[in-house]
């Protein structure tokens, strides 16, 4: 069994980085709005779906009036990329200011609410301008990036199989660590990063010090709902189909991953995606074999929510957080 | 008789010391006062009394019996209750509401009780609300019975909360800066107040207060912290004159001037 | 006009009057007009406006039970609409009962709890492997399906089983703080169905994806109950039940005590109050309205699968609850009636209306637009406005008001008799 298993490895770890760099970005999201206002974005998800679906619409666009042929397709991921992060960030910034300013003093559960209500009236949006372009709402974009490469894995040592990668695997992976090295660096040296930083470690004080917090938090808000939708275009590059509720199952398990990181850190869900992708991928490849076939691959879902509670109860600042004690 | 014991109490928050080994001996139906400057760790010595943190190290004993390591509602239970320095009442429940939920402990209402509305639970209820409205009464809020604990007045809000924890027929009754954000007519009633209370009830009464006039006033015996080191404790005109308070209070410089 | 209202406004004989006439207009077209799912609608909210008019609680009880146990099943039945205006009753009273369930634990707990479809799946499933010949896939002894008299006990098992649920998951659940416990309820209610789903192997306890037909309907007296016109009886008999357990719990000790920790959890406990116990039991008793309707949804559909237990279910307790407001019993009775009529009704209603329009060629709407479809729209909108705009829901939830003369006049009489004590002592 054992031999079964490290056969499957370098696939496993293949597959679940892949899966692990979107959980990280969109987890980002999660972790910087958290870190500022404490709120759980639950629209998040509906952003990185949003991205998607503006991705792939313009990928089809552009393919369809020959630009495809005119330009390196990798020039054109990278301006739709771009277009798209810029879109999904200013709808990010809008839903702040629509729905989680004016609540900013009331009472916890009501955010929430209106997060849940945003991702609902997202994902019917969406679906709705979908159906009615295209005529269903589950989309699939056009194919790029599909060269297959083999990894001679098991030229390493025999106990490996050889894994696959597809060309799409290697763009995705490159953009998501350059956006998330972008961040840490936006975060730690820029002045607009240190003032986010401020406002999420004393809101009242910081804006004592002169930093304005609104626009903090706005930029806050572009940012991680950026990085979100250009992620949702790279899952749609990557897996090809996509439909308008996407977001929410994977938008739960981002949080998963930055709570695992432990939430409010950058790094930590960085690391918290990566991590929880990849023991994600190894469950769903593994499971049927370690519980000899009593739980199959269909319990992946489940073993990502059974680490999200083992962490909130074990470990609940997560493995780089620091503890926090409530003022009384 | 010392009814309250606190040995070598000491709170570390991560590198943080928030208190340090501070001892106390409170005595039964006594007044006393813990003061000391800002973030001398006064509010976290209460929070370990009740339960709210565990102390890193020590020893707290109620009527010798060790309360450290139970839960805010067991020390409750036990007969310690409290208010607090920002306000925690329970904002949406009406005036009365929120004495009656200081009762909770002494309710012996259950489950099945609750559903048959057995005409026991129905009395204990009735005679819950008298006592309530008594106590709301005694501190000068009945008339305010049905309104909601939100709209109250700053200084009405901080009786409500002594109102409350009276209410749970405490044997020690702790006022954390009872007096903030009062005026000086209301303070003098509040002093009034906690005068009555410790007769009435023959409870023992522990406040942190930053209003000298009404803490040299009010109490018999007085505790000054100051960086979670107990400086000081005596009767008050020992701790007006102790030099080291003074330091404390107003930086090195003052004494050698004065 | 002011005049005139504000004389209404204190009449209570103007009020009977107008209530006897409206109720009678409405029940008549509906006796008369059978299709008119208006007259249905307006004879149902005959009932709001009961609640508004100044009756003793006894006689509004009275009033409504007439209408609710007579009127509206006489009156609808004399047409082929009867069935389906009664499922759509015995569904309101369905999803009136999980709100309620759910309003215990949001509403007047203040957790805000995700997947509570969960309790009710455990329910339906819970009668359904046993009343079909499911539990012969596991069960070494007995012989299944059980007889329809089985129903009433279970019942009964579906509210202790579903409680012992929310228990369960609460145990793990309710030590995580404040806003994760949304997510981690959400998390609980998708792997309750994803075990439902996939519970075909290694052992076939739920039958998978497939689901559990031919669940064996309730029996009483010899009678087989088939037609929701029997299931709506039932259906109000626990309605009614629920009713009063919450009416029960929500002014005594432990209502209070859930309110208190909604309120403020530090103060709460610092007054006595056990925490995570206290949370549990709201848990627990929200859940056991939820594992009851359970078992009656079972047995009205006489089939379950785990696409009934969505997280679209969840979610629509929660509009149901947030429309009417949280932590109001009448509220969120109102708020599930207008949301299930809307679902079930309003939507189809205008949906088949509008490809009416669209096939005789009025206007064109095209497929996605329609809306019986946009659900999710309107939800979400709800969600966000009242969140917005009117927090405390449609009929907002209201303190008990004690009674300060009576108060008064007690606590003088006391104070009286205690001086004479003391007089007599000295």
């Amino acid at each position: 069994m054992l031999n079964e298993i490290i056969q499957t490895i370098p696939q496993v770890l293949i597959d679940g980085l892949t899966l692990g760099t979107v959980y990280a970005v969109i987890a980002l999201g999660y972790t910087m709005v958290y870190g500022i206002l404490e709120l759980i974005n639950f629209a998040h998800g509906e952003i990185f779906m949003t991205g998607a679906f503006i991705g792939t619409t313009l990928l089809l666009l552009f393919t369809g009036i020959g630009w495809i042929s005119a330009l390196p397709a990798i020039v054109m991921l990278l301006t739709v990329l771009i277009i798209t992060a810029v879109l999904t960030g200013l709808l990010g910034m809008g839903i702040e200011r629509l729905a989680y300013r004016p609540l900013r003093h009331a009472p916890r559960l009501i955010p929430l609410i209106t997060a849940i209500g945003i991702s609902f009236v997202l994902q019917d949006i969406v679906r709705f301008i979908a159906e009615l372009s295209k005529g269903s709402y589950i989309v699939t974009g056009p194919n790029l990036f599909t060269n297959q490469l083999l990894l001679k894995t098991s030229s390493i040592s025999s106990i490996f199989n050889d894994a696959s990668i597809k060309a799409s695997f290697v763009i995705v992976l490159v953009t998501a660590v350059v956006m998330m090295i972008g961040l840490d660096i936006f975060v730690n040296r820029t002045k607009w990063g240190m003032a986010m930083r401020a406002v999420a470690q004393d809101r009242e004080t910081a804006s004592l010090m002169t930093v304005n917090v609104n626009k903090v938090i706005a930029i806050t808000f572009f940012i991680g709902s950026a990085l979100g939708g250009a992620t949702g275009v790279l899952f749609a590059v990557q897996y090809g189909t996509i439909d308008p509720y996407i977001g929410f199952i994977l938008g739960l398990k981002a949080f998963t991953a930055a709570v695992l990181g432990g939430i409010g850190n950058i790094r930590g869900a960085m690391l918290g995606g990566l991590l929880l992708g990849v023991l994600e991928m190894f469950a769903s490849a593994n499971l049927t074999l370690l519980t000899g076939g009593v739980f199959g691959a269909e319990y992946k879902d489940v073993f990502a929510f059974a680490i999200l509670i083992t962490v909130l109860l074990f470990k609940p600042e997560g493995l780089l957080g620091k503890p926090a004690t409530e003022k009384v | 008789m010392p009814i309250l014991e606190v040995q070598n109490l000491t709170k570390k928050f991560g590198g943080l010391t928030a208190t340090q080994e501070v001892s106390m001996t409170v005595e039964k139906s006594s007044i006393t006062a813990v003061i000391g400057p800002n973030g001398a760790g006064k509010t976290t010595f209460f929070n370990m009394i009740t339960g709210i943190y565990q102390p890193t190290s020590g020893i707290i004993l109620l009527e010798n019996e060790k309360i450290n390591g139970l839960k805010p509602h067991d020390v409750s239970k036990a007969g310690i209750s409290r208010t607090f320095q920002n306000i925690r009442l329970f904002n949406q429940m009406s005036v009365l509401e929120n004495v009656l939920v200081g009762m909770h402990t002494h309710l012996k209402a259950g489950l099945l009780g609750i559903l048959f509305n057995l005409p026991v639970i129905r009395k204990e209820e009735k005679e819950a609300e008298m006592h309530a409205y008594h106590l709301l009464d005694y501190v000068g809020l009945a008339d305010l019975l049905n309104e909601k604990a939100t709209n109250l007045s700053y200084g009405a809000q901080r009786r409500l909360e002594i109102a409350r924890a009276l209410a749970a027929n405490p044997k020690v009754l702790l006022l954390d800066e009872p007096a903030a954000g009062m005026n000086p007519k209301e303070t003098k009633d509040l002093t009034e107040l906690i005068h009555r209370m410790r007769q009435e009830f023959n409870l023992t009464v522990i406040l942190i207060e930053h209003d000298m006039k009404l803490v040299m006033e009010i109490s018999e015996h007085i505790v000054v912290l100051d960086h979670g080191v107990k400086i000081a404790e005596g009767k008050p005109e020992d701790i007006r004159n102790n030099p080291k308070v003074i330091e404390a209070y107003l930086g090195s410089g003052a004494v050698q001037a004065g | 006009m002011k005049k005139i209202w504000k004389k209404y406004e204190h009449n209570k004989l103007a009020h009977g009057i107008f209530l006897l006439i409206y109720i009678g207009v409405t029940s008549l077209s509906l006796y008369l007009a059978q299709k008119s799912v208006t007259a249905f609608l307006l004879l149902l909210s005959s009932l709001l406006l009961l609640y508004y008019t100044k009756f003793t609680n006894l006689t509004k009880w009275l009033v409504a039970g007439i209408v609710l146990v007579f009127l509206l099943p006489f009156t609808a039945s004399h047409g082929d609409a009867y069935q389906s205006y009664m499922e759509v009753s015995t569904l309101v009273g369905i999803y009136i009962a999980m709100a309620l369930g759910l309003n215990i634990v949001v509403g007047m707990a203040g957790l805000l709890d995700l997947g509570f479809v969960a309790f009710f799946a455990v329910g339906a499933y819970t009668y359904s492997i046993f009343a079909s010949s499911q539990a012969s896939h596991f069960m070494p002894f007995g012989t299944f399906p059980l007889s329809g008299e089985s129903f009433w006990i279970f019942i009964v098992i579906g509210c202790l089983v579903a409680a012992l649920f929310g228990i369960l998951l609460g145990i793990p659940v309710l030590r995580v703080k404040g806003d994760y416990l949304a997510i981690v309820t959400l998390g609980f209610g998708e792997i309750i169905r994803i075990i439902f789903n996939n519970l075909d192997r290694p052992v076939n306890i739920t039958n998978g994806a497939m689901g559990i037909p031919s669940v064996t309907p309730p029996r009483l007296f010899g009678i087989d109950f088939l037609y929701p016109s029997q299931f709506y009886f039932i259906v109000l008999v626990i309605l009614l039940i629920t009713i009063f357990t919450v009416r029960r719990f929500e002014h005594s000790k432990i209502g209070r005590s859930w309110k208190a920790v909604r309120e403020n959890e530090i103060a709460a406990q610092s007054m006595g109050i056990p925490l995570v116990r206290t949370k549990l039991l709201a848990f627990a008793i929200g859940a056991s309205f939820s594992g009851m309707m359970g078992v009656v949804f079972a047995a009205k559909q006489a089939f379950v699968d785990p696409t009934s237990f969505t997280l679209l279910e969840s979610f629509t307790i929660l509009v149901m609850v947030v429309l009417g407001g949280m932590g109001s019993v009448p509220g969120v009775i109102l708020g599930a009636s207008v949301m299930t009529i809307l679902n079930l009704q309003v939507l189809s209603e205008l949906t088949n209306w509008l490809n009416q329009l669209s096939l005789s060629g009025i206007i064109s709407i095209p497929y996605a637009l329609s809306p019986a479809k946009m659900q999710r729209l309107i939800f979400g909108a709800i969600l966000i406005t009242f969140a917005l705009y009117r927090p405390q829901g449609l009929i907002p939830a209201k303190n008990r008001r004690f009674d300060e003369k009576e108060l008064q006049r007690l606590n003088r009489k006391a104070i009286s008799e205690n001086k004479k004590i003391e007089q007599k002592g000295v």
